[in-house]
Protein backbone atom coordinates (compact mmCIF):
# COMPACT_ATOMS: atom_id res chain seq x y z
CA UNK A 1 0.00 0.00 0.00
CA UNK A 2 2.92 2.37 0.94
CA UNK A 3 4.22 1.94 -2.26
CA UNK A 4 0.99 3.09 -4.61
CA UNK A 5 0.96 5.98 -1.78
CA UNK A 6 4.52 7.31 -2.55
CA UNK A 7 3.32 6.98 -6.67
CA UNK A 8 0.52 8.78 -6.02
CA UNK A 9 2.61 11.56 -4.21
CA UNK A 10 4.87 11.27 -6.76
CA UNK A 11 2.44 12.51 -9.54
CA UNK A 12 0.46 14.72 -6.98
CA UNK A 13 3.75 16.75 -7.05
CA UNK A 14 4.63 16.51 -10.48
CA UNK A 15 1.47 18.07 -11.74
CA UNK A 16 1.80 20.47 -9.24
CA UNK A 17 4.76 22.11 -11.54
CA UNK A 18 3.16 23.37 -14.74
CA UNK A 19 1.36 26.42 -12.84
CA UNK A 20 1.60 28.29 -15.83
CA UNK A 21 -0.44 26.10 -18.02
CA UNK A 22 -2.66 25.62 -15.56
CA UNK A 23 -3.59 29.80 -14.93
CA UNK A 24 -4.14 29.72 -18.92
CA UNK A 25 -6.09 26.21 -19.01
CA UNK A 26 -8.39 27.75 -16.06
CA UNK A 27 -9.09 31.49 -17.86
CA UNK A 28 -9.96 29.12 -21.43
CA UNK A 29 -12.15 27.24 -19.05
CA UNK A 30 -14.27 30.32 -17.29
CA UNK A 31 -14.55 31.88 -21.48
CA UNK A 32 -16.03 28.70 -22.00
CA UNK A 33 -18.64 28.46 -19.23
CA UNK A 34 -19.51 32.18 -19.51
CA UNK A 35 -20.72 31.14 -23.42
CA UNK A 36 -22.10 28.16 -22.61
CA UNK A 37 -23.98 29.89 -19.39
CA UNK A 38 -25.30 33.02 -21.99
CA UNK A 39 -26.24 29.84 -25.30
CA UNK A 40 -28.65 28.47 -21.89
CA UNK A 41 -30.13 31.84 -20.62
CA UNK A 42 -31.28 32.78 -24.27
CA UNK A 43 -32.09 29.12 -24.69
CA UNK A 44 -34.48 29.40 -21.59
CA UNK A 45 -35.54 33.17 -22.27
CA UNK A 46 -37.55 31.54 -25.01
CA UNK A 47 -38.91 28.49 -23.81
CA UNK A 48 -38.60 28.11 -19.54
CA UNK A 49 -37.96 24.14 -18.56
CA UNK A 50 -38.87 22.47 -15.70
CA UNK A 51 -35.32 22.32 -14.92
CA UNK A 52 -34.86 25.78 -13.70
CA UNK A 53 -31.93 27.85 -15.26
CA UNK A 54 -30.25 28.33 -12.18
CA UNK A 55 -29.85 24.56 -11.97
CA UNK A 56 -28.13 24.32 -15.60
CA UNK A 57 -25.79 27.15 -14.66
CA UNK A 58 -24.77 25.51 -12.05
CA UNK A 59 -24.20 22.35 -14.05
CA UNK A 60 -21.95 24.32 -16.73
CA UNK A 61 -19.85 25.66 -13.99
CA UNK A 62 -19.16 22.83 -12.29
CA UNK A 63 -18.68 20.65 -14.95
CA UNK A 64 -16.33 23.29 -16.39
CA UNK A 65 -14.84 23.58 -12.87
CA UNK A 66 -13.80 19.82 -12.75
CA UNK A 67 -13.22 19.17 -16.42
CA UNK A 68 -9.93 17.92 -16.18
CA UNK A 69 -11.42 15.14 -14.23
CA UNK A 70 -12.26 13.84 -17.48
CA UNK A 71 -9.57 14.55 -19.57
CA UNK A 72 -7.66 11.30 -20.54
CA UNK A 73 -4.34 11.87 -18.77
CA UNK A 74 -1.96 9.77 -19.13
CA UNK A 75 -0.45 10.34 -22.70
CA UNK A 76 3.39 9.11 -21.25
CA UNK A 77 1.53 5.40 -20.96
CA UNK A 78 0.49 5.62 -24.45
CA UNK A 79 3.54 6.60 -25.21
CA UNK A 80 5.39 3.85 -23.34
CA UNK A 81 2.87 1.21 -24.64
CA UNK A 82 4.00 2.13 -28.33
CA UNK A 83 7.62 2.55 -27.93
CA UNK A 84 8.22 -0.53 -25.45
CA UNK A 85 8.94 1.02 -22.80
CA UNK A 86 6.11 -0.62 -20.61
CA UNK A 87 8.88 -3.35 -20.10
CA UNK A 88 10.67 -1.17 -17.30
CA UNK A 89 6.86 -0.86 -15.84
CA UNK A 90 6.77 -4.22 -15.99
CA UNK A 91 10.11 -4.97 -13.82
CA UNK A 92 8.51 -2.73 -10.85
CA UNK A 93 7.68 -5.38 -8.22
CA UNK A 94 3.95 -3.55 -7.55
CA UNK A 95 0.81 -4.43 -9.17
CA UNK A 96 0.51 -2.34 -12.50
CA UNK A 97 -3.09 -1.96 -11.96
CA UNK A 98 -2.83 -0.21 -8.58
CA UNK A 99 0.18 1.22 -10.28
CA UNK A 100 -1.81 2.98 -12.81
CA UNK A 101 -4.70 3.24 -10.87
CA UNK A 102 -2.53 5.39 -8.40
CA UNK A 103 -0.43 7.52 -11.13
CA UNK A 104 -4.17 8.35 -12.92
CA UNK A 105 -5.93 9.50 -9.33
CA UNK A 106 -3.13 11.99 -8.79
CA UNK A 107 -3.28 13.47 -12.11
CA UNK A 108 -6.74 13.96 -12.13
CA UNK A 109 -7.24 14.96 -8.62
CA UNK A 110 -4.63 17.58 -8.40
CA UNK A 111 -5.47 18.62 -11.84
CA UNK A 112 -9.04 19.13 -11.40
CA UNK A 113 -8.71 20.59 -7.72
CA UNK A 114 -6.31 22.88 -9.03
CA UNK A 115 -8.47 24.42 -11.70
CA UNK A 116 -11.93 24.38 -9.81
CA UNK A 117 -11.01 26.61 -6.55
CA UNK A 118 -9.93 29.51 -8.66
CA UNK A 119 -12.92 28.65 -11.21
CA UNK A 120 -15.69 28.25 -8.89
CA UNK A 121 -14.35 31.36 -7.38
CA UNK A 122 -14.44 33.24 -10.50
CA UNK A 123 -17.99 31.51 -11.05
CA UNK A 124 -19.21 32.89 -7.71
CA UNK A 125 -18.47 36.21 -8.06
CA UNK A 126 -20.18 36.89 -11.32
CA UNK A 127 -23.52 38.71 -11.13
CA UNK A 128 -26.60 37.54 -9.95
CA UNK A 129 -27.93 34.48 -13.12
CA UNK A 130 -24.91 33.97 -14.31
CA UNK A 131 -22.98 32.82 -11.44
CA UNK A 132 -22.96 29.70 -9.54
CA UNK A 133 -26.16 29.11 -7.19
CA UNK A 134 -24.94 28.02 -3.56
CA UNK A 135 -25.99 24.09 -3.30
CA UNK A 136 -29.58 23.41 -2.81
CA UNK A 137 -28.90 22.63 1.31
CA UNK A 138 -26.07 22.08 3.41
CA UNK A 139 -26.31 18.11 3.47
CA UNK A 140 -26.73 18.48 -0.41
CA UNK A 141 -23.39 19.65 0.07
CA UNK A 142 -21.66 17.42 2.19
CA UNK A 143 -23.64 14.25 -0.17
CA UNK A 144 -21.93 16.15 -3.51
CA UNK A 145 -18.71 16.00 -1.68
CA UNK A 146 -18.78 11.88 -1.55
CA UNK A 147 -20.60 11.85 -4.28
CA UNK A 148 -17.77 13.81 -6.08
CA UNK A 149 -15.02 11.25 -4.68
CA UNK A 150 -17.03 8.72 -5.63
CA UNK A 151 -17.12 9.67 -9.37
CA UNK A 152 -13.40 10.13 -8.78
CA UNK A 153 -12.72 6.94 -8.51
CA UNK A 154 -15.17 5.57 -11.09
CA UNK A 155 -13.75 7.40 -13.52
CA UNK A 156 -9.75 6.29 -12.49
CA UNK A 157 -11.03 2.84 -13.13
CA UNK A 158 -12.90 3.93 -16.77
CA UNK A 159 -9.58 5.15 -17.70
CA UNK A 160 -7.72 2.06 -16.78
CA UNK A 161 -10.14 0.04 -18.76
CA UNK A 162 -8.81 2.29 -21.74
CA UNK A 163 -5.54 1.74 -21.03
CA UNK A 164 -5.75 -1.46 -21.16
CA UNK A 165 -7.45 -1.79 -24.78
CA UNK A 166 -4.62 0.53 -26.11
CA UNK A 167 -2.06 -2.12 -24.54
CA UNK A 168 -4.11 -4.38 -27.26
CA UNK A 169 -4.36 -2.60 -29.75
CA UNK A 170 -0.90 -0.38 -30.33
CA UNK A 171 -2.45 2.81 -32.06
CA UNK A 172 -5.97 3.20 -30.35
CA UNK A 173 -6.27 6.70 -31.64
CA UNK A 174 -9.55 5.74 -33.47
CA UNK A 175 -10.90 3.82 -30.23
CA UNK A 176 -10.12 6.73 -28.45
CA UNK A 177 -11.50 8.84 -29.97
CA UNK A 178 -14.89 7.28 -29.86
CA UNK A 179 -14.57 6.52 -26.29
CA UNK A 180 -13.84 10.39 -25.89
CA UNK A 181 -16.69 11.55 -27.51
CA UNK A 182 -18.50 9.11 -25.61
CA UNK A 183 -17.15 10.10 -22.26
CA UNK A 184 -17.46 13.73 -23.16
CA UNK A 185 -21.23 13.20 -24.50
CA UNK A 186 -22.81 10.95 -21.42
CA UNK A 187 -20.84 12.66 -18.81
CA UNK A 188 -22.92 15.54 -19.94
CA UNK A 189 -19.67 17.75 -20.76
CA UNK A 190 -20.83 19.01 -24.13
CA UNK A 191 -25.13 19.44 -23.23
CA UNK A 192 -25.59 18.61 -19.99
CA UNK A 193 -27.76 15.83 -19.37
CA UNK A 194 -30.39 17.39 -17.74
CA UNK A 195 -31.27 18.86 -21.17
CA UNK A 196 -31.67 15.70 -22.93
CA UNK A 197 -34.88 14.51 -24.01
CA UNK A 198 -36.76 13.63 -21.37
CA UNK A 199 -37.06 9.83 -22.25
CA UNK A 200 -33.53 9.67 -22.65
CA UNK A 201 -33.15 10.09 -18.76
CA UNK A 202 -33.52 6.76 -17.73
CA UNK A 203 -30.71 5.13 -19.98
CA UNK A 204 -28.35 7.62 -19.43
CA UNK A 205 -28.13 8.28 -15.99
CA UNK A 206 -27.44 4.55 -15.51
CA UNK A 207 -24.26 4.89 -17.85
CA UNK A 208 -21.10 4.68 -16.16
CA UNK A 209 -20.21 8.02 -17.59
CA UNK A 210 -23.35 9.53 -15.36
CA UNK A 211 -21.52 8.41 -12.32
CA UNK A 212 -18.40 11.10 -13.11
CA UNK A 213 -19.68 14.12 -13.01
CA UNK A 214 -23.68 14.50 -13.81
CA UNK A 215 -24.85 12.37 -10.56
CA UNK A 216 -22.47 14.62 -8.15
CA UNK A 217 -23.75 18.04 -10.17
CA UNK A 218 -27.66 16.54 -10.40
CA UNK A 219 -27.26 16.73 -5.96
CA UNK A 220 -25.49 20.15 -5.90
CA UNK A 221 -28.50 21.23 -7.67
CA UNK A 222 -31.30 19.25 -6.11
CA UNK A 223 -32.00 17.49 -9.07
CA UNK A 224 -31.74 14.37 -7.13
CA UNK A 225 -33.27 14.81 -3.80
CA UNK A 226 -31.62 14.14 -0.53
CA UNK A 227 -34.05 11.00 -0.12
CA UNK A 228 -32.56 9.81 -3.50
CA UNK A 229 -29.01 10.05 -2.73
CA UNK A 230 -28.40 6.31 -1.03
CA UNK A 231 -29.60 5.08 -4.42
CA UNK A 232 -27.23 7.65 -6.60
CA UNK A 233 -24.73 6.36 -4.25
CA UNK A 234 -25.37 2.51 -4.70
CA UNK A 235 -25.33 2.96 -8.37
CA UNK A 236 -22.50 4.42 -8.23
CA UNK A 237 -20.68 2.06 -5.53
CA UNK A 238 -21.92 -1.07 -8.28
CA UNK A 239 -20.01 0.59 -11.02
CA UNK A 240 -16.97 1.18 -9.88
CA UNK A 241 -16.15 -1.95 -8.05
CA UNK A 242 -17.90 -3.30 -11.52
CA UNK A 243 -15.39 -1.51 -13.82
CA UNK A 244 -12.50 -1.42 -11.01
CA UNK A 245 -13.03 -5.50 -11.47
CA UNK A 246 -13.10 -6.30 -15.26
CA UNK A 247 -9.91 -3.66 -14.92
CA UNK A 248 -7.95 -5.69 -12.75
CA UNK A 249 -9.20 -8.84 -15.22
CA UNK A 250 -8.03 -7.37 -18.28
CA UNK A 251 -4.54 -6.51 -17.14
CA UNK A 252 -4.14 -9.32 -16.26
CA UNK A 253 -4.92 -11.14 -18.80
CA UNK A 254 -2.85 -8.45 -20.79
CA UNK A 255 0.03 -8.73 -19.00
CA UNK A 256 0.04 -12.88 -19.63
CA UNK A 257 0.41 -11.96 -23.35
CA UNK A 258 2.03 -8.84 -23.58
CA UNK A 259 4.00 -8.65 -26.56
CA UNK A 260 6.81 -5.50 -25.94
CA UNK A 261 7.25 -3.39 -29.36
CA UNK A 262 10.83 -2.73 -29.97
CA UNK A 263 14.23 -2.12 -27.38
CA UNK B 1 0.35 32.91 -59.48
CA UNK B 2 3.46 31.36 -58.72
CA UNK B 3 3.24 31.40 -54.89
CA UNK B 4 -0.19 29.65 -55.70
CA UNK B 5 1.19 27.15 -58.27
CA UNK B 6 3.75 25.61 -55.31
CA UNK B 7 1.31 25.65 -52.82
CA UNK B 8 -0.82 23.25 -54.89
CA UNK B 9 2.11 21.11 -55.42
CA UNK B 10 2.84 20.77 -51.95
CA UNK B 11 -0.32 20.09 -51.21
CA UNK B 12 -0.79 17.28 -53.67
CA UNK B 13 2.38 15.85 -52.38
CA UNK B 14 1.49 16.17 -48.83
CA UNK B 15 -1.84 14.59 -49.16
CA UNK B 16 -0.04 11.68 -51.25
CA UNK B 17 2.29 11.09 -48.38
CA UNK B 18 -0.63 10.64 -45.97
CA UNK B 19 -2.41 8.71 -48.36
CA UNK B 20 0.35 5.93 -47.73
CA UNK B 21 -1.04 4.60 -44.53
CA UNK B 22 -4.97 4.15 -45.87
CA UNK B 23 -5.91 2.20 -42.46
CA UNK B 24 -4.86 4.73 -40.11
CA UNK B 25 -5.89 7.35 -42.39
CA UNK B 26 -9.63 5.84 -42.66
CA UNK B 27 -9.60 5.19 -38.85
CA UNK B 28 -8.86 8.73 -38.08
CA UNK B 29 -11.15 10.35 -40.45
CA UNK B 30 -13.81 8.43 -39.03
CA UNK B 31 -12.83 9.73 -35.50
CA UNK B 32 -13.24 13.33 -36.69
CA UNK B 33 -16.54 12.28 -38.31
CA UNK B 34 -18.36 10.75 -35.16
CA UNK B 35 -16.74 13.81 -33.38
CA UNK B 36 -18.01 16.62 -35.32
CA UNK B 37 -21.66 14.30 -35.34
CA UNK B 38 -21.28 14.59 -31.79
CA UNK B 39 -20.86 18.16 -31.68
CA UNK B 40 -23.92 18.20 -34.12
CA UNK B 41 -26.00 16.13 -32.48
CA UNK B 42 -25.71 18.57 -29.41
CA UNK B 43 -26.97 21.52 -31.36
CA UNK B 44 -29.95 18.99 -32.69
CA UNK B 45 -31.24 18.27 -29.18
CA UNK B 46 -30.83 21.38 -28.29
CA UNK B 47 -33.18 22.55 -30.69
CA UNK B 48 -35.50 19.33 -29.74
CA UNK B 49 -36.06 20.83 -26.13
CA UNK B 50 -36.53 25.05 -27.11
CA UNK B 51 -37.42 24.20 -30.56
CA UNK B 52 -36.16 27.87 -31.62
CA UNK B 53 -33.81 30.65 -30.21
CA UNK B 54 -35.05 34.21 -30.35
CA UNK B 55 -36.22 34.56 -33.71
CA UNK B 56 -33.98 31.81 -34.94
CA UNK B 57 -35.89 28.28 -35.77
CA UNK B 58 -34.43 25.09 -36.17
CA UNK B 59 -33.39 24.98 -39.60
CA UNK B 60 -31.84 28.61 -38.83
CA UNK B 61 -29.55 27.21 -35.89
CA UNK B 62 -28.29 24.43 -38.04
CA UNK B 63 -27.23 26.47 -41.13
CA UNK B 64 -25.51 28.79 -38.63
CA UNK B 65 -23.70 25.31 -37.10
CA UNK B 66 -23.17 24.52 -40.89
CA UNK B 67 -21.10 27.73 -41.88
CA UNK B 68 -19.13 27.62 -38.65
CA UNK B 69 -17.80 24.36 -39.18
CA UNK B 70 -17.45 24.46 -42.95
CA UNK B 71 -15.25 27.56 -42.88
CA UNK B 72 -13.28 26.35 -39.60
CA UNK B 73 -12.59 23.33 -40.97
CA UNK B 74 -11.53 24.33 -44.54
CA UNK B 75 -8.75 26.50 -42.74
CA UNK B 76 -7.75 23.47 -40.70
CA UNK B 77 -7.27 21.35 -43.71
CA UNK B 78 -5.41 23.96 -46.13
CA UNK B 79 -3.95 26.20 -43.20
CA UNK B 80 -2.70 23.41 -41.00
CA UNK B 81 0.88 24.83 -41.41
CA UNK B 82 -0.38 27.75 -38.80
CA UNK B 83 -3.15 26.13 -36.84
CA UNK B 84 -1.00 23.04 -36.06
CA UNK B 85 2.37 22.68 -37.01
CA UNK B 86 3.85 25.99 -35.97
CA UNK B 87 4.13 25.72 -32.38
CA UNK B 88 6.40 23.00 -32.91
CA UNK B 89 8.19 23.86 -36.46
CA UNK B 90 9.63 26.85 -33.79
CA UNK B 91 10.32 24.62 -30.88
CA UNK B 92 12.29 22.29 -32.74
CA UNK B 93 14.43 24.72 -35.19
CA UNK B 94 12.51 23.41 -38.10
CA UNK B 95 11.48 26.87 -38.86
CA UNK B 96 14.86 27.72 -39.80
CA UNK B 97 15.24 25.83 -42.89
CA UNK B 98 12.76 27.94 -44.07
CA UNK B 99 14.54 31.06 -43.43
CA UNK B 100 17.02 29.81 -46.00
CA UNK B 101 14.69 29.81 -49.30
CA UNK B 102 13.90 32.13 -51.70
CA UNK B 103 9.93 32.36 -50.28
CA UNK B 104 7.95 34.32 -48.16
CA UNK B 105 7.91 32.30 -44.50
CA UNK B 106 3.98 32.62 -44.36
CA UNK B 107 3.88 31.07 -48.00
CA UNK B 108 6.53 27.66 -46.84
CA UNK B 109 4.71 27.38 -43.56
CA UNK B 110 1.44 27.10 -45.07
CA UNK B 111 2.81 24.59 -47.57
CA UNK B 112 4.34 22.47 -45.63
CA UNK B 113 1.45 20.49 -43.79
CA UNK B 114 -2.24 19.69 -44.52
CA UNK B 115 -4.63 17.83 -42.52
CA UNK B 116 -7.10 15.75 -44.79
CA UNK B 117 -8.97 14.04 -42.20
CA UNK B 118 -10.98 16.97 -41.46
CA UNK B 119 -12.68 16.65 -44.29
CA UNK B 120 -15.20 14.13 -42.50
CA UNK B 121 -16.28 17.41 -40.16
CA UNK B 122 -16.57 19.16 -43.44
CA UNK B 123 -19.26 16.51 -44.70
CA UNK B 124 -21.10 16.84 -41.51
CA UNK B 125 -21.15 20.83 -41.96
CA UNK B 126 -22.18 20.31 -45.20
CA UNK B 127 -25.19 18.09 -44.40
CA UNK B 128 -25.81 20.57 -41.65
CA UNK B 129 -25.93 23.65 -43.92
CA UNK B 130 -28.01 21.48 -46.71
CA UNK B 131 -30.52 20.25 -44.32
CA UNK B 132 -30.88 23.92 -42.24
CA UNK B 133 -31.61 25.68 -45.86
CA UNK B 134 -33.81 22.62 -46.80
CA UNK B 135 -35.85 23.53 -42.95
CA UNK B 136 -35.78 27.16 -42.95
CA UNK B 137 -36.85 27.61 -46.79
CA UNK B 138 -34.29 29.27 -48.46
CA UNK B 139 -34.70 29.95 -52.15
CA UNK B 140 -31.32 30.15 -53.80
CA UNK B 141 -30.56 33.05 -55.99
CA UNK B 142 -26.90 34.13 -57.22
CA UNK B 143 -26.64 36.65 -55.05
CA UNK B 144 -27.00 34.12 -51.85
CA UNK B 145 -25.00 31.91 -53.28
CA UNK B 146 -21.83 34.46 -54.08
CA UNK B 147 -22.66 35.43 -50.41
CA UNK B 148 -21.84 31.96 -48.74
CA UNK B 149 -19.16 31.89 -50.97
CA UNK B 150 -17.60 34.93 -49.97
CA UNK B 151 -18.14 34.31 -46.08
CA UNK B 152 -16.61 31.03 -46.04
CA UNK B 153 -13.35 32.34 -48.12
CA UNK B 154 -13.11 35.40 -45.83
CA UNK B 155 -14.21 33.60 -43.01
CA UNK B 156 -11.66 31.20 -43.60
CA UNK B 157 -8.87 34.41 -43.85
CA UNK B 158 -10.48 35.53 -40.48
CA UNK B 159 -9.76 32.07 -38.60
CA UNK B 160 -6.12 31.96 -40.90
CA UNK B 161 -5.94 35.16 -38.75
CA UNK B 162 -7.11 34.11 -35.35
CA UNK B 163 -4.62 31.01 -35.26
CA UNK B 164 -1.34 33.80 -36.27
CA UNK B 165 -2.24 35.05 -33.25
CA UNK B 166 -0.92 32.21 -31.15
CA UNK B 167 2.30 31.44 -33.83
CA UNK B 168 3.13 35.48 -33.20
CA UNK B 169 3.20 34.50 -29.46
CA UNK B 170 5.04 31.15 -30.21
CA UNK B 171 7.73 33.68 -32.20
CA UNK B 172 8.53 35.52 -28.41
CA UNK B 173 8.17 33.20 -26.12
CA UNK B 174 8.72 29.47 -27.50
CA UNK B 175 5.94 27.93 -25.60
CA UNK B 176 2.45 27.69 -27.11
CA UNK B 177 0.06 29.66 -25.77
CA UNK B 178 -2.71 27.84 -25.16
CA UNK B 179 -4.84 30.79 -24.13
CA UNK B 180 -5.34 31.98 -27.48
CA UNK B 181 -7.57 29.19 -27.62
CA UNK B 182 -10.00 30.82 -26.13
CA UNK B 183 -10.66 32.94 -29.05
CA UNK B 184 -10.54 30.30 -31.93
CA UNK B 185 -12.06 27.07 -30.70
CA UNK B 186 -14.02 29.85 -27.84
CA UNK B 187 -14.68 31.66 -30.97
CA UNK B 188 -15.97 28.21 -32.82
CA UNK B 189 -18.18 26.97 -30.30
CA UNK B 190 -19.77 30.40 -29.53
CA UNK B 191 -20.24 31.54 -32.92
CA UNK B 192 -22.38 28.43 -34.49
CA UNK B 193 -25.00 29.96 -32.63
CA UNK B 194 -26.11 33.15 -33.97
CA UNK B 195 -24.37 36.49 -32.33
CA UNK B 196 -27.63 38.07 -31.18
CA UNK B 197 -28.27 36.01 -28.29
CA UNK B 198 -25.47 36.51 -26.27
CA UNK B 199 -24.90 39.76 -23.73
CA UNK B 200 -23.34 42.83 -24.84
CA UNK B 201 -19.57 42.08 -23.98
CA UNK B 202 -19.31 38.71 -26.11
CA UNK B 203 -20.75 40.42 -29.03
CA UNK B 204 -18.73 43.08 -29.30
CA UNK B 205 -15.63 40.35 -28.60
CA UNK B 206 -17.14 38.87 -31.80
CA UNK B 207 -18.10 41.68 -33.87
CA UNK B 208 -15.41 44.00 -33.38
CA UNK B 209 -11.86 42.27 -32.35
CA UNK B 210 -12.65 38.66 -33.89
CA UNK B 211 -15.19 39.29 -36.06
CA UNK B 212 -16.74 36.05 -36.63
CA UNK B 213 -20.81 37.92 -36.77
CA UNK B 214 -19.39 39.79 -39.34
CA UNK B 215 -17.75 37.69 -41.62
CA UNK B 216 -20.38 34.75 -41.07
CA UNK B 217 -23.35 35.86 -39.54
CA UNK B 218 -24.31 38.75 -41.35
CA UNK B 219 -24.25 36.72 -44.50
CA UNK B 220 -26.01 34.17 -43.23
CA UNK B 221 -28.47 36.24 -41.71
CA UNK B 222 -29.14 37.55 -45.66
CA UNK B 223 -29.80 34.25 -47.04
CA UNK B 224 -32.24 33.27 -44.59
CA UNK B 225 -33.90 36.19 -45.13
CA UNK B 226 -33.70 37.19 -41.20
CA UNK B 227 -31.43 40.10 -41.73
CA UNK B 228 -28.88 40.67 -38.75
CA UNK B 229 -30.21 43.95 -36.64
CA UNK B 230 -32.24 44.50 -39.76
CA UNK B 231 -29.41 45.83 -41.86
CA UNK B 232 -29.76 46.30 -45.52
CA UNK B 233 -28.70 43.45 -48.10
CA UNK B 234 -25.57 45.00 -48.93
CA UNK B 235 -24.29 44.86 -45.31
CA UNK B 236 -24.05 41.12 -46.50
CA UNK B 237 -21.70 41.96 -49.11
CA UNK B 238 -19.34 43.81 -47.50
CA UNK B 239 -18.97 43.01 -43.87
CA UNK B 240 -17.29 39.79 -44.01
CA UNK B 241 -14.66 42.25 -45.40
CA UNK B 242 -13.24 42.43 -41.71
CA UNK B 243 -11.90 38.89 -42.29
CA UNK B 244 -9.81 39.86 -44.97
CA UNK B 245 -8.78 43.52 -42.09
CA UNK B 246 -7.55 40.62 -40.11
CA UNK B 247 -6.08 38.44 -41.63
CA UNK B 248 -4.37 41.84 -43.20
CA UNK B 249 -3.31 42.92 -40.28
CA UNK B 250 -2.32 40.03 -38.49
CA UNK B 251 -0.02 39.66 -41.77
CA UNK B 252 1.58 42.43 -41.19
CA UNK B 253 2.34 41.51 -37.46
CA UNK B 254 3.82 38.45 -38.11
CA UNK B 255 6.28 39.96 -40.59
CA UNK B 256 7.34 42.65 -37.74
CA UNK B 257 7.52 39.42 -35.54
CA UNK B 258 9.43 37.41 -38.04
CA UNK B 259 12.47 40.06 -37.52
CA UNK B 260 12.51 39.34 -33.64
CA UNK B 261 12.80 35.54 -34.54
CA UNK B 262 15.68 33.94 -32.63
CA UNK B 263 16.16 30.65 -32.95
CA UNK B 264 15.97 27.62 -30.26
CA UNK B 265 19.03 26.62 -31.51
CA UNK B 266 18.19 22.55 -31.74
Amino acid sequence: MNAYLSVFRMRRKMELQYRGAVIGGVICQMFFGLILVSLYRALYAGKPQTTPIEAVVGYVWLQQAFFRMLLASDAELLDKIRTGGIAYDLCRPLNLYGYYYARIMAQKLMGSLLRAAPMLGFACLLPRGMALPPPVSLPAFLVFLVCLALGLLCVCALENITMAFTMRTLDSRGVQAMLNLLMMTFSGNILPLTLFPDSWQKVITALPYAQLLDAPIRIYTGQYALAEAPRVLLVQGIWTLALAGSGVLLWRHNQKRLTVQGG
Amino acid sequence: MDTLKLYFRSMGMLLKSQLQYPASFCMQTFAQLVMEAGEFMAVILVVDRFDRLNQWMAGDLFFFFGIMSVTFYLTEIFGRGITGAFPGMVRSGQLDTLLLRPRGVLTQVLCSAIDPRRISCIAVGTAALVIGSRMAGVRWTAPKALALGEAILLGMLLVLGLFMIEAVFCIYSVKSVELVNAITYGGRSACQYPIDIYPRSLRVLFTVIAPFAMTMHVPAAYILDKPLYGWPAWTAFVCPLAGAAVFAVMYAVFRRAMRHYRSTGS
